[in-house]
Formats: structure tokens, C-alpha cells, sequence
């Protein structure tokens, strides 16, 4: 196999714009964690299998690892590095990180990105929903319960519940 | 210790949540650095092979292409964590998947594209499949170079691991690896009022660690530094200091968190070759395993095979327990510990069943050509608790004995002699109390009637099972911590144990905050930094509460008496009138006299430092974590299908320091259990050893839609040989599930499942033998 040619790409991301020039052959995760230091997207399968890579592209969540990067242009693309930081956490974000939804970590943001578009289509949504829901990305620390806890109760922070 | 507790006991949020929540936490995977190579590793389609030639010509010619190792090129160290491991690269290939060359590039297309133009000439050589076929005395050699065959430096390893007879790991001619006999067997057995035969069989499991290992290396001014995802980096320090012929201060691994290790991320190739790499070309060099090789470049759980003969008495008394395990290896047991292995196996249901007087249980470790082997969640004792524990089952049900009571008229009591510890005797034993509760949670008093409202082909019915597993009072392992208090009066706590998702370091400070009175916020610290932590043996056999807890309060307390003693001089008050609190220490008496921890730490020369050590070799008390696992379920007998309708995890863990972790803790061990109960084995081509379902979805671990809502229930009794009666719990939850499970499908349809995973195949086969039975 010959080594992939180069692409001039325009990507648009967590509301900036990028010009770069990658390889044919890489996908939207490789440009995320590779080229733009947003590493907090994350892989663990390499062929949409997990949910650990998952982002928003037009508000919808999708495998960053099975969506070239060419693709991805003129996409609105948001990562977890896009939702909220450590001064200023989305309610998601809060409600993982301190009721220990969040274990290793390492599908704490693609976990997130996929509860963050469910919260935006169905503000209130049921356990079921939930669970239907993240059901396209795989965690093997937390046994789930708490995952499906720190949605709701974000979803109730978001309805401003609490 | 205070009887008030301030901090421990209490469900505080973890320290690296909230970076974990917004992607911030950098993982060895998530380092770049600026002109960094990618390093792809050359494996083997050969299940064993030796490699007469490597033509890298080609390969080495590609653009981009900087360096190429093959075992022509690389030191002839032994490595691994009691330097047994085989040279970096070695002429011989042992599974498919073994490393036979390492490339770094430009970028990883270009490393591809250059491990596939190495051409590589193999002599194919026998191999074996499996552990039995192994374990026979004309089986040709699994592996023909292992360490034990070379010169190997006294001191350099421990005298037991030494010696093997074929492929049978251990020094008896012929016989087992290990065999624990107590009694007479065959006599127990022949008085016994019922006896139980059966035959289990367990697939290999992958951990499933959803961070693909990674390495970062970088060699400057002859130091190597080293980001990556191991769970021992002291380990690794010294095997790259070895390879590499280095100093262990030119020497650091940092390798604070890791995305889920679950026992299996330990010093490999993949890291000493990075660390090879990097010094060849003067430039960092990345490798990041894809999930291929994540799965089988990793260390398993070993596949196995029991045969059960065990009896009881009509009154209740176990009399007799006979086993013969024949144990899955792998090419190479982590660090060459098949015995270890071997020997928890055969000895911890021993313990736990401390009054059967008749015993006999051997187990062959047995090397294949297969992936490693290693020490999966739940070491020994998942591999051992479902064939007893689904024995157990099945003798209270002949003589028609409720399986609680029957388990518990044989248990382990406080004080028992451990013969999975020898010259030791266990501490506490508060698998009573886990027991009742749990069956209390779960409404064990249901199960008589449960059958009544199963409907058509589906049946209901209820199982459980009784655990032992380790808690930290481990022997073999050294845990060392420090804590410091500035010239600001910032307290640190430097320990060696890596983050893989257990949150000890949120645990751990709890502990240094309750012993100096201060609160939580006020300790900082680092962690799994070689350059800066003390030792560590690392996070296995749930010891890092245990072990590390003790190691750090012992600092604490050395830090506070410090502390005390320089407020003493100064305030001209007994350091027993003395209290710490919010940065000072206070007179008791009279609150304007105090002084702050950050001006001790001035007068003291800039900084106090408490230093604690624990290592459990020379103490007689040994502390085991106990459980007991409830499954409510649904059977299909039509279509073989198992629902998990309830599962309650209940557990001794001494005291809980952090409630949220601890219950955090019993999910996720409990429902990895479950994947290892109903859906997750790792399978191989018998024939030529190649993995068949080594990618992600195809390891069928458990999703959301496949996992209910499981009960932990915790058990706060104490244990008296930790400072806050703490027990590791990490693991243990894990255990029970499967037999748990198992002995509720033989409850809702009188059918017993002896395979692992139970996949609606297996179940459909033991529900056709049972009809057969009956017939």
C-alpha cells in the first residue's frame, strides 16, 4: 500500500476554525487527538465498537473513529474540551465527576457527548431512555447504575430542578 | 485514632473527577510530544515458530522510516518483574501475536507500511492448544527458551520458580504444579452420605481495559523517561534500567493514571522496546496498541478445567474435597508466577471451607501457545469459586439443606490457620454477617416459592454464592509513602500506586487527613511517578487500601509527631495538651496559643516529612476480604436465554473510608462478573492458536441494556490489623457472580451449568442432559 496523499481541510470546532493539512486516510479522532491536542476524545477499539471516540457533529453523537476527517467538514463538531472546563462544568460534567460515574475515565467523555445529546433532544427523559440512549457506548468500570444516575440528575439540573 | 472520624467514612467526591469529566486527565495515550515517532510492532502468525531470517531492507528504505529492531539488534536481557521474562526480541515466537520486530517512523501509516514489508522466514515448530493435551508426557515443548534454561544470576530469582518438567510448570516429575492435601480423601469420600461429581470448564476472559495500552519514551542526556499505562512502574523502571544498561535514577516512569488495568497492565516489550527505540533514534517514540493487540498482547485469565469429586454428611458436615485442575499458562505466566497461581487456586475455598477434614486438590499449570496469562480481577479465586461454590450448591441441595446454612456450619472462623498463607492465622472473618445481609437485601425467604410464579417457559429462581479473595494483607508486596508539610503549610502525599480508575489516591488522602486533623482539601500530592514516589509494588490483589493505606497513615502519624513536637518547644506546652487543626496546631487549653504547620515547617528548615512502610511478611495476623453474591433469575428453557432479575453483592469490607468508592467499587466488579458468567470468553482457532474474537464488540462485555441495576450491600465490622479497619474490596465482587448465577439456573430448572461463559448454547446443553437424567 502506498502511503495516504494530503488533504487541505477546513474543520470547524468547538466553534473555532481549522485549516489543516492531514492524510487522506485519517479520521475525524486522529485530527482531534493527534493534530489538535484534543485528547480528551478518546479510543478504545478503532472501529465503532465502543463509544469512547464519540462526539457531536451537527448536534448529533457519532463514532469520531469511523468519520474521516474529510467528512467532517462543514460540520458544527463539538468535544467534551467544547462543553465546559473545570471552572465552568456543564451539568453533565459535574454530575459525573462527583458522584464517581466517572471511573478510569476513559469513556467518561464520549459517555457524556452521547447523555449531552439525549439531554438536548429529550430534556426528560426516563431510565429506560437513558439507557437506550448511551446504549452505543460501553464502560467496563462503573456497572452502569451510576452513570445512569448522574443523567437524571443532570437532566434535573438542567430543567432547573435542583 | 479519634473515635470521631472527620473525613474517613465519608462519600467525598474523587480527586480526579473532575478531570476526568472534562477530558483534561492526560493518560500515557494522550501524550505528544514534538517530533515524536510512532513505533508499530511486527507479530507473529505462528502460534510457535523460530525465526531463521529477517530481511528489513525494504521496510527500512520507506520514506519516513528513522529505525527497525529485531533480535538481531537488541540486548540479551532478561527482563519482566522477577527478570524472567525473555530478552526484548528473542529468535523464538510463542502464540500468535508474539513480537517479532519494531519499527518507528515518521508517522504511523509509515510504520504500518513498514512492518509489512519485513519479510520474515519462520521454522514452524509443534505447538500446543491446550492445557491437558500440554500435560502429557510425550506433548512436544510449548516454549524451548525460558530463562530457567539460561545461566540466570543468583539472587536474580526466587528458587521456587525455578524448574519445570515439560510444559508442566513446577519441579515434581510428572506430577502437579502444586497439590494442597490435608486428611484422606478417598476415605472421606467413600463415608461421605452424598457425594457430588462433576466436570467444569471455563474460556480464557480479556480484561477488556477500554484504554489500549501506550508508551511514550524519551531518551535525553542518557535518561530515559517513560509515560505509560502500567500498573507496576517500579517494575518497569528497573527492567528498562536493565535493557538498556542504565542506573535506575537515569530511569522514570510516570504512570499516574491508566483507563481501567483490572491486574493485567504490567511491564511488557511494548515498553522496553519504546525505551529502545527512543535511545536509537534520539527522538520520542510512541507506540498506542490497537485493540487487536490490546487483547493479545495482554494477560488473560487462563482457561481451565476441573474435575470435582466432593461429599457431605446428612447433618450438614462437608467431609471431603478432591480436585484436579489443569490450568491454561499461556506461552508465560506474568512474570513466570504459574505457581502462585496454582497455589491460591487450591488453597483459598480450602480456607474458606476451613472445616472439610479431607483434601486433595491438584492443579497442573500447563504452558500453551497461547496469549499470557495473568492476574486478572479476581485472581484464583474466580477461577476456583465456580466449580466449588456450584458444588457446594449442589451437595445442600441432596441433603436438602438451605446452601446458606450449609456453607456457613463449614466456614472459616476467626483465628483459623490459613493454609493459603502458611503460619498464619486469619484476623477477622465477618462472611456471616455478609451473608445474612445479602440474603436479607435480596429476600432469600422467597426462594421457596419462587418457582410459583415462573410462567410458561420461563422459570424463576434464586442462587447464591460464598467468597474469599484477598484484601492487601499481601506478603509478597511492599508499599512505602511519604507526606510532607511545606513552608506554606501545604500538606503532600507522595505514594507509588497508580490511578487505574479505583480513585486510592481520593481513599488514601482521606486517611492522611484524618490522622493530621486537617481537611481533605488541604492534602495535595502526586502519585506513580518514579522520579518523585516512593516504591510501591502497585495496585494488585485489592491491596492499595490495605497496604498502602497503612503505609500512608504510618507516614501521617510520623509527620504529625513532628509536627507536635516542634509546636511543643515553641508553645512550651506537653504535646499531649496539643491538637491540629485548619494549618495550626492549637493548644487545647488555651486557643491563642498556636502556631502554623507552615511555620513548624519553616523553623524545621522549609519542610516536615513523615515516612511510612508496610510490607505484611513478618506479621501473624492475616487479613482475606469475605462476600456473598445473590442472583434473582429468569431461565427460558425454550431458547436457553438467562435474565438477571436481581443481583446483590454483599460484602465484608472492614470499614468503607469512602462509601461512594467502595460501592463504586462493587458494581463494577460485580458486573464485570457478570460479562465472565454469561457472555465474555476469548477464543482460539485449536488448531493454529489464532485469536477469533479479539476485536472489542466481539468480547461481548456487558452494555448498558445488558446490566441491571446491581445491590451492593456493605458490611462495616472493622478489621483491627489496618489503622481505620479498612479490607480491599476491588475484586472480590467479581467473584461470586457467575457461581451465583449458575446455582440460581439450577434452582429455576434443576439443571446444572458446569461452563463458562452460560450462553444461551451452554445453558440449552445442561437443561437437555438434565431432562436426559431424569429419563
Amino acid at each position: 500500500m502506498e502511503s495516504p496523499e494530503f488533504h487541505e481541510i477546513t474543520l470547524k470546532i468547538n466553534g473555532r476554525v481549522h485549516q489543516l493539512s492531514i492524510p487522506s486516510n485519517w479520521t475525524l479522532n486522529d485530527v482531534l487527538r493527534n493534530r489538535l491536542d484534543l485528547t480528551g476524545t478518546k479510543r478504545a477499539c478503532d472501529y465503532g465498537g465502543c463509544g469512547s471516540c464519540t462526539v457531536l457533529m451537527n448536534d448529533v453523537d457519532v463514532y469520531s473513529c469511523s468519520i474521516l476527517a474529510v467528512e467532517a467538514q462543514k460540520k458544527e463538531i463539538q468535544t467534551i474540551e467544547g462543553l465546559g472546563d473545570s471552572e465552568n462544568l456543564h451539568p453533565l460534567q459535574k454530575t459525573f465527576a462527583l458522584s464517581y460515574a466517572a471511573q478510569c475515565g476513559w469513556c467518561t467523555p464520549g459517555m457524556i457527548m452521547s447523555a449531552k445529546a439525549l439531554l438536548d433532544r429529550n430534556p426528560r427523559p426516563t431510565e429506560s431512555e437513558v439507557r437506550a440512549a448511551l446504549s452505543g457506548v460501553l464502560c467496563r468500570c462503573t456497572g452502569y447504575s451510576s452513570i445512569v444516575q448522574a443523567v437524571l440528575d443532570a437532566a434535573c439540573v438542567m430543567r432547573g430542578e435542583t | 485514632m479519634r473515635q470521631e472520624l472527620f473525613t474517613v467514612g465519608k462519600p467525598v467526591p474523587p480527586i480526579y473527577g473532575i478531570e476526568k469529566a472534562t477530558g483534561t486527565l492526560r493518560f500515557p495515550a494522550d501524550v505528544n510530544l514534538p517530533n515524536m515517532l510512532w513505533m508499530k510492532i511486527l507479530r507473529s502468525p505462528h502460534a510457535h515458530a523460530k525465526i531463521l531470517d529477517v530481511d528489513a531492507a525494504a521496510a527500512q528504505k520507506l520514506p519516513g522510516v528513522v529505525a527497525i529492531l529485531t533480535h538481531n539488534d537488541v540486548p540479551r536481557v532478561l527482563f519482566g518483574p522477577y527478570q524472567n521474562e525473555i530478552y526484548p526480541l528473542d529468535e523464538e515466537v510463542r502464540f500468535v501475536g508474539d513480537t517479532v520486530a519494531a519499527v518507528a517512523a515518521e508517522d504511523w501509516n509509515v510504520a504500518e507500511e513498514a512492518v509489512r514489508a519485513i519479510r520474515v522466514t519462520y521454522h514452524v515448530l509443534p505447538a500446543i492448544h491446550d492445557a491437558e493435551s500440554g500435560a502429557k508426557p510425550d506433548a512436544p515443548d510449548a516454549v524451548l527458551n525460558y530463562p530457567e534454561a539460561h545461566e540466570i544470576q543468583a539472587g536474580d530469582i526466587r528458587p521456587e520458580q525455578l524448574g519445570t518438567v515439560g510444559n508442566i510448570i513446577g519441579l515434581r516429575e510428572g506430577g502437579p504444579t502444586v497439590v494442597n492435601e490435608r486428611g484422606d480423601v478417598e476415605r472421606g469420600l467413600e463415608q461421605s452420605d452424598v457425594v457430588v461429581e462433576r466436570i467444569f470448564r471455563q474460556s480464557e476472559v480479556n480484561a477488556v481495559s477500554h484504554e489500549p495500552r501506550a508508551c511514550v519514551a524519551l531518551y535525553e542526556n542518557g535518561k530515559c523517561t517513560l509515560w505509560c499505562s502500567v500498573q507496576d512502574p517500579y517494575r518497569l523502571q528497573d527492567s528498562v534500567a536493565r535493557v538498556l544498561n542504565l542506573p535506575m535514577d537515569a530511569v522514570r516512569v510516570v504512570a499516574t493514571n491508566l483507563g481501567g488495568a483490572f491486574g493485567v497492565k504490567v511491564t511488557g516489550r511494548f515498553a522496553i522496546l519504546c525505551a529502545l527505540l527512543a535511545r536509537q533514534t534520539g527522538k520520542p517514540v510512541k507506540i498506542w496498541f490497537t485493540r487487536e493487540e490490546e487483547s493479545l498482547d495482554s494477560h488473560n485469565r487462563s482457561a481451565l478445567t476441573h474435575y470435582v469429586k466432593a461429599g457431605a454428611n446428612k447433618d450438614g458436615s462437608l467431609t471431603a474435597i478432591k480436585v484436579r485442575t489443569f490450568l491454561d499458562n499461556g506461552y508465560w505466566p506474568y512474570g513466570g508466577l504459574g505457581q502462585n497461581i496454582a497455589f491460591a487456586i487450591c488453597t483459598r475455598p480450602i480456607d474458606l471451607y476451613h472445616r472439610c477434614p479431607n483434601v486433595k486438590w491438584e492443579v497442573f499449570a500447563v504452558r500453551t501457545n497461547r496469549p499470557s496469562t495473568g492476574p486478572y480481577r479476581g485472581r484464583a479465586d474466580a477461577e476456583s469459586h465456580f466449580p466449588i461454590e456450584s458444588v457446594m450448591d449442589e451437595l445442600a441441595h441432596s441433603i436438602q439443606m438451605d446452601p446458606i446454612e450449609f456453607r456457613l456450619k463449614n466456614r472459616i472462623h476467626e483465628g483459623d490457620d490459613l493454609c493459603s498463607a502458611p503460619k498464619k492465622v486469619v484476623s477477622t472473618v465477618w462472611v456471616e454477617e455478609a451473608a445474612r445481609k445479602g440474603a436479607e437485601t435480596i429476600g432469600w425467604e422467597r426462594r421457596a416459592s419462587l418457582s410459583t410464579s415462573s410462567q410458561g417457559a420461563r422459570k424463576k429462581g434464586m442462587g447464591m454464592a460464598m467468597v474469599i479473595h484477598s484484601c492487601g494483607s499481601n506478603p509478597a508486596g511492599t508499599s512505602q509513602a511519604e507526606v510532607t508539610i511545606d513552608s506554606e503549610g501545604r500538606i503532600s502525599l507522595f505514594s507509588g500506586t497508580a490511578d487505574q480508575g479505583s480513585e486510592q489516591q481520593t481513599t488514601l488522602r482521606q486517611m492522611v487527613a484524618e490522622v493530621l486533623g486537617v481537611r481533605l482539601e488541604e492534602v495535595g500530592g502526586c502519585n506513580a511517578d518514579t522520579l518523585t514516589c516512593p516504591f510501591d509494588s502497585g495496585p494488585f490483589s485489592s491491596r492499595t487500601v490495605y497496604a498502602t493505606g497503612i503505609a500512608a497513615s504510618r507516614a501521617a502519624e510520623e509527620a504529625k509527631r513532628k509536627l507536635l513536637e516542634g509546636a511543643s518547644l515553641l508553645l512550651d506546652e506537653e504535646d499531649g495538651n496539643l491538637d491540629i487543626g485548619i494549618n495550626f496546631v492549637w493548644a487545647r487549653s488555651d486557643s491563642s496559643k498556636r502556631v502554623r504547620l507552615g511555620e513548624l515547617a519553616r523553623l524545621a528548615g522549609g519542610s516536615i516529612s513523615g515516612k511510612g512502610i508496610y510490607n505484611g511478611k513478618n506479621d501473624q495476623l492475616f487479613a482475606y476480604g469475605f462476600a456473598a453474591a445473590f442472583a434473582e433469575v429468569e431461565v427460558d428453557v425454550e431458547t436457553g436465554e438467562v435474565k438477571i432479575l436481581r443481583l446483590v453483592s454483599s460484602h465484608d469490607v472492614g470499614r468503607a473510608i469512602n462509601p461512594m468508592i467502595v460501592e463504586g467499587q462493587i458494581l463494577g466488579g460485580a458486573a464485570q462478573g457478570l460479562g465472565y458468567a454469561l457472555s465474555e470468553g476469548f477464543y482460539f482457532d485449536p488448531r493454529t492458536g489464532t485469536a477469533l474474537n479479539q476485536w472489542f464488540l466481539d468480547l461481548h462485555t456487558p452494555s448498558i441494556l445488558d446490566t441491571p441495576n446491581i445491590e451492593p450491600v456493605i458490611v462495616e465490622l472493622g478489621e483491627p490489623t489496618h489503622p481505620f479497619g479498612a479490607k480491599g474490596c476491588s475484586e472480590i465482587s467479581y467473584v461470586g457472580v457467575a457461581p451465583a448465577i449458575a446455582n440460581a439456573i439450577y434452582h429455576a430448572t434443576g439443571a446444572r451449568v458446569t461452563e463458562l461463559p452460560m450462553t444461551p448454547d451452554v445453558v440449552l446443553k445442561a437443561l437437555q442432559d438434565a431432562r436426559r437424567s431424569i429419563v
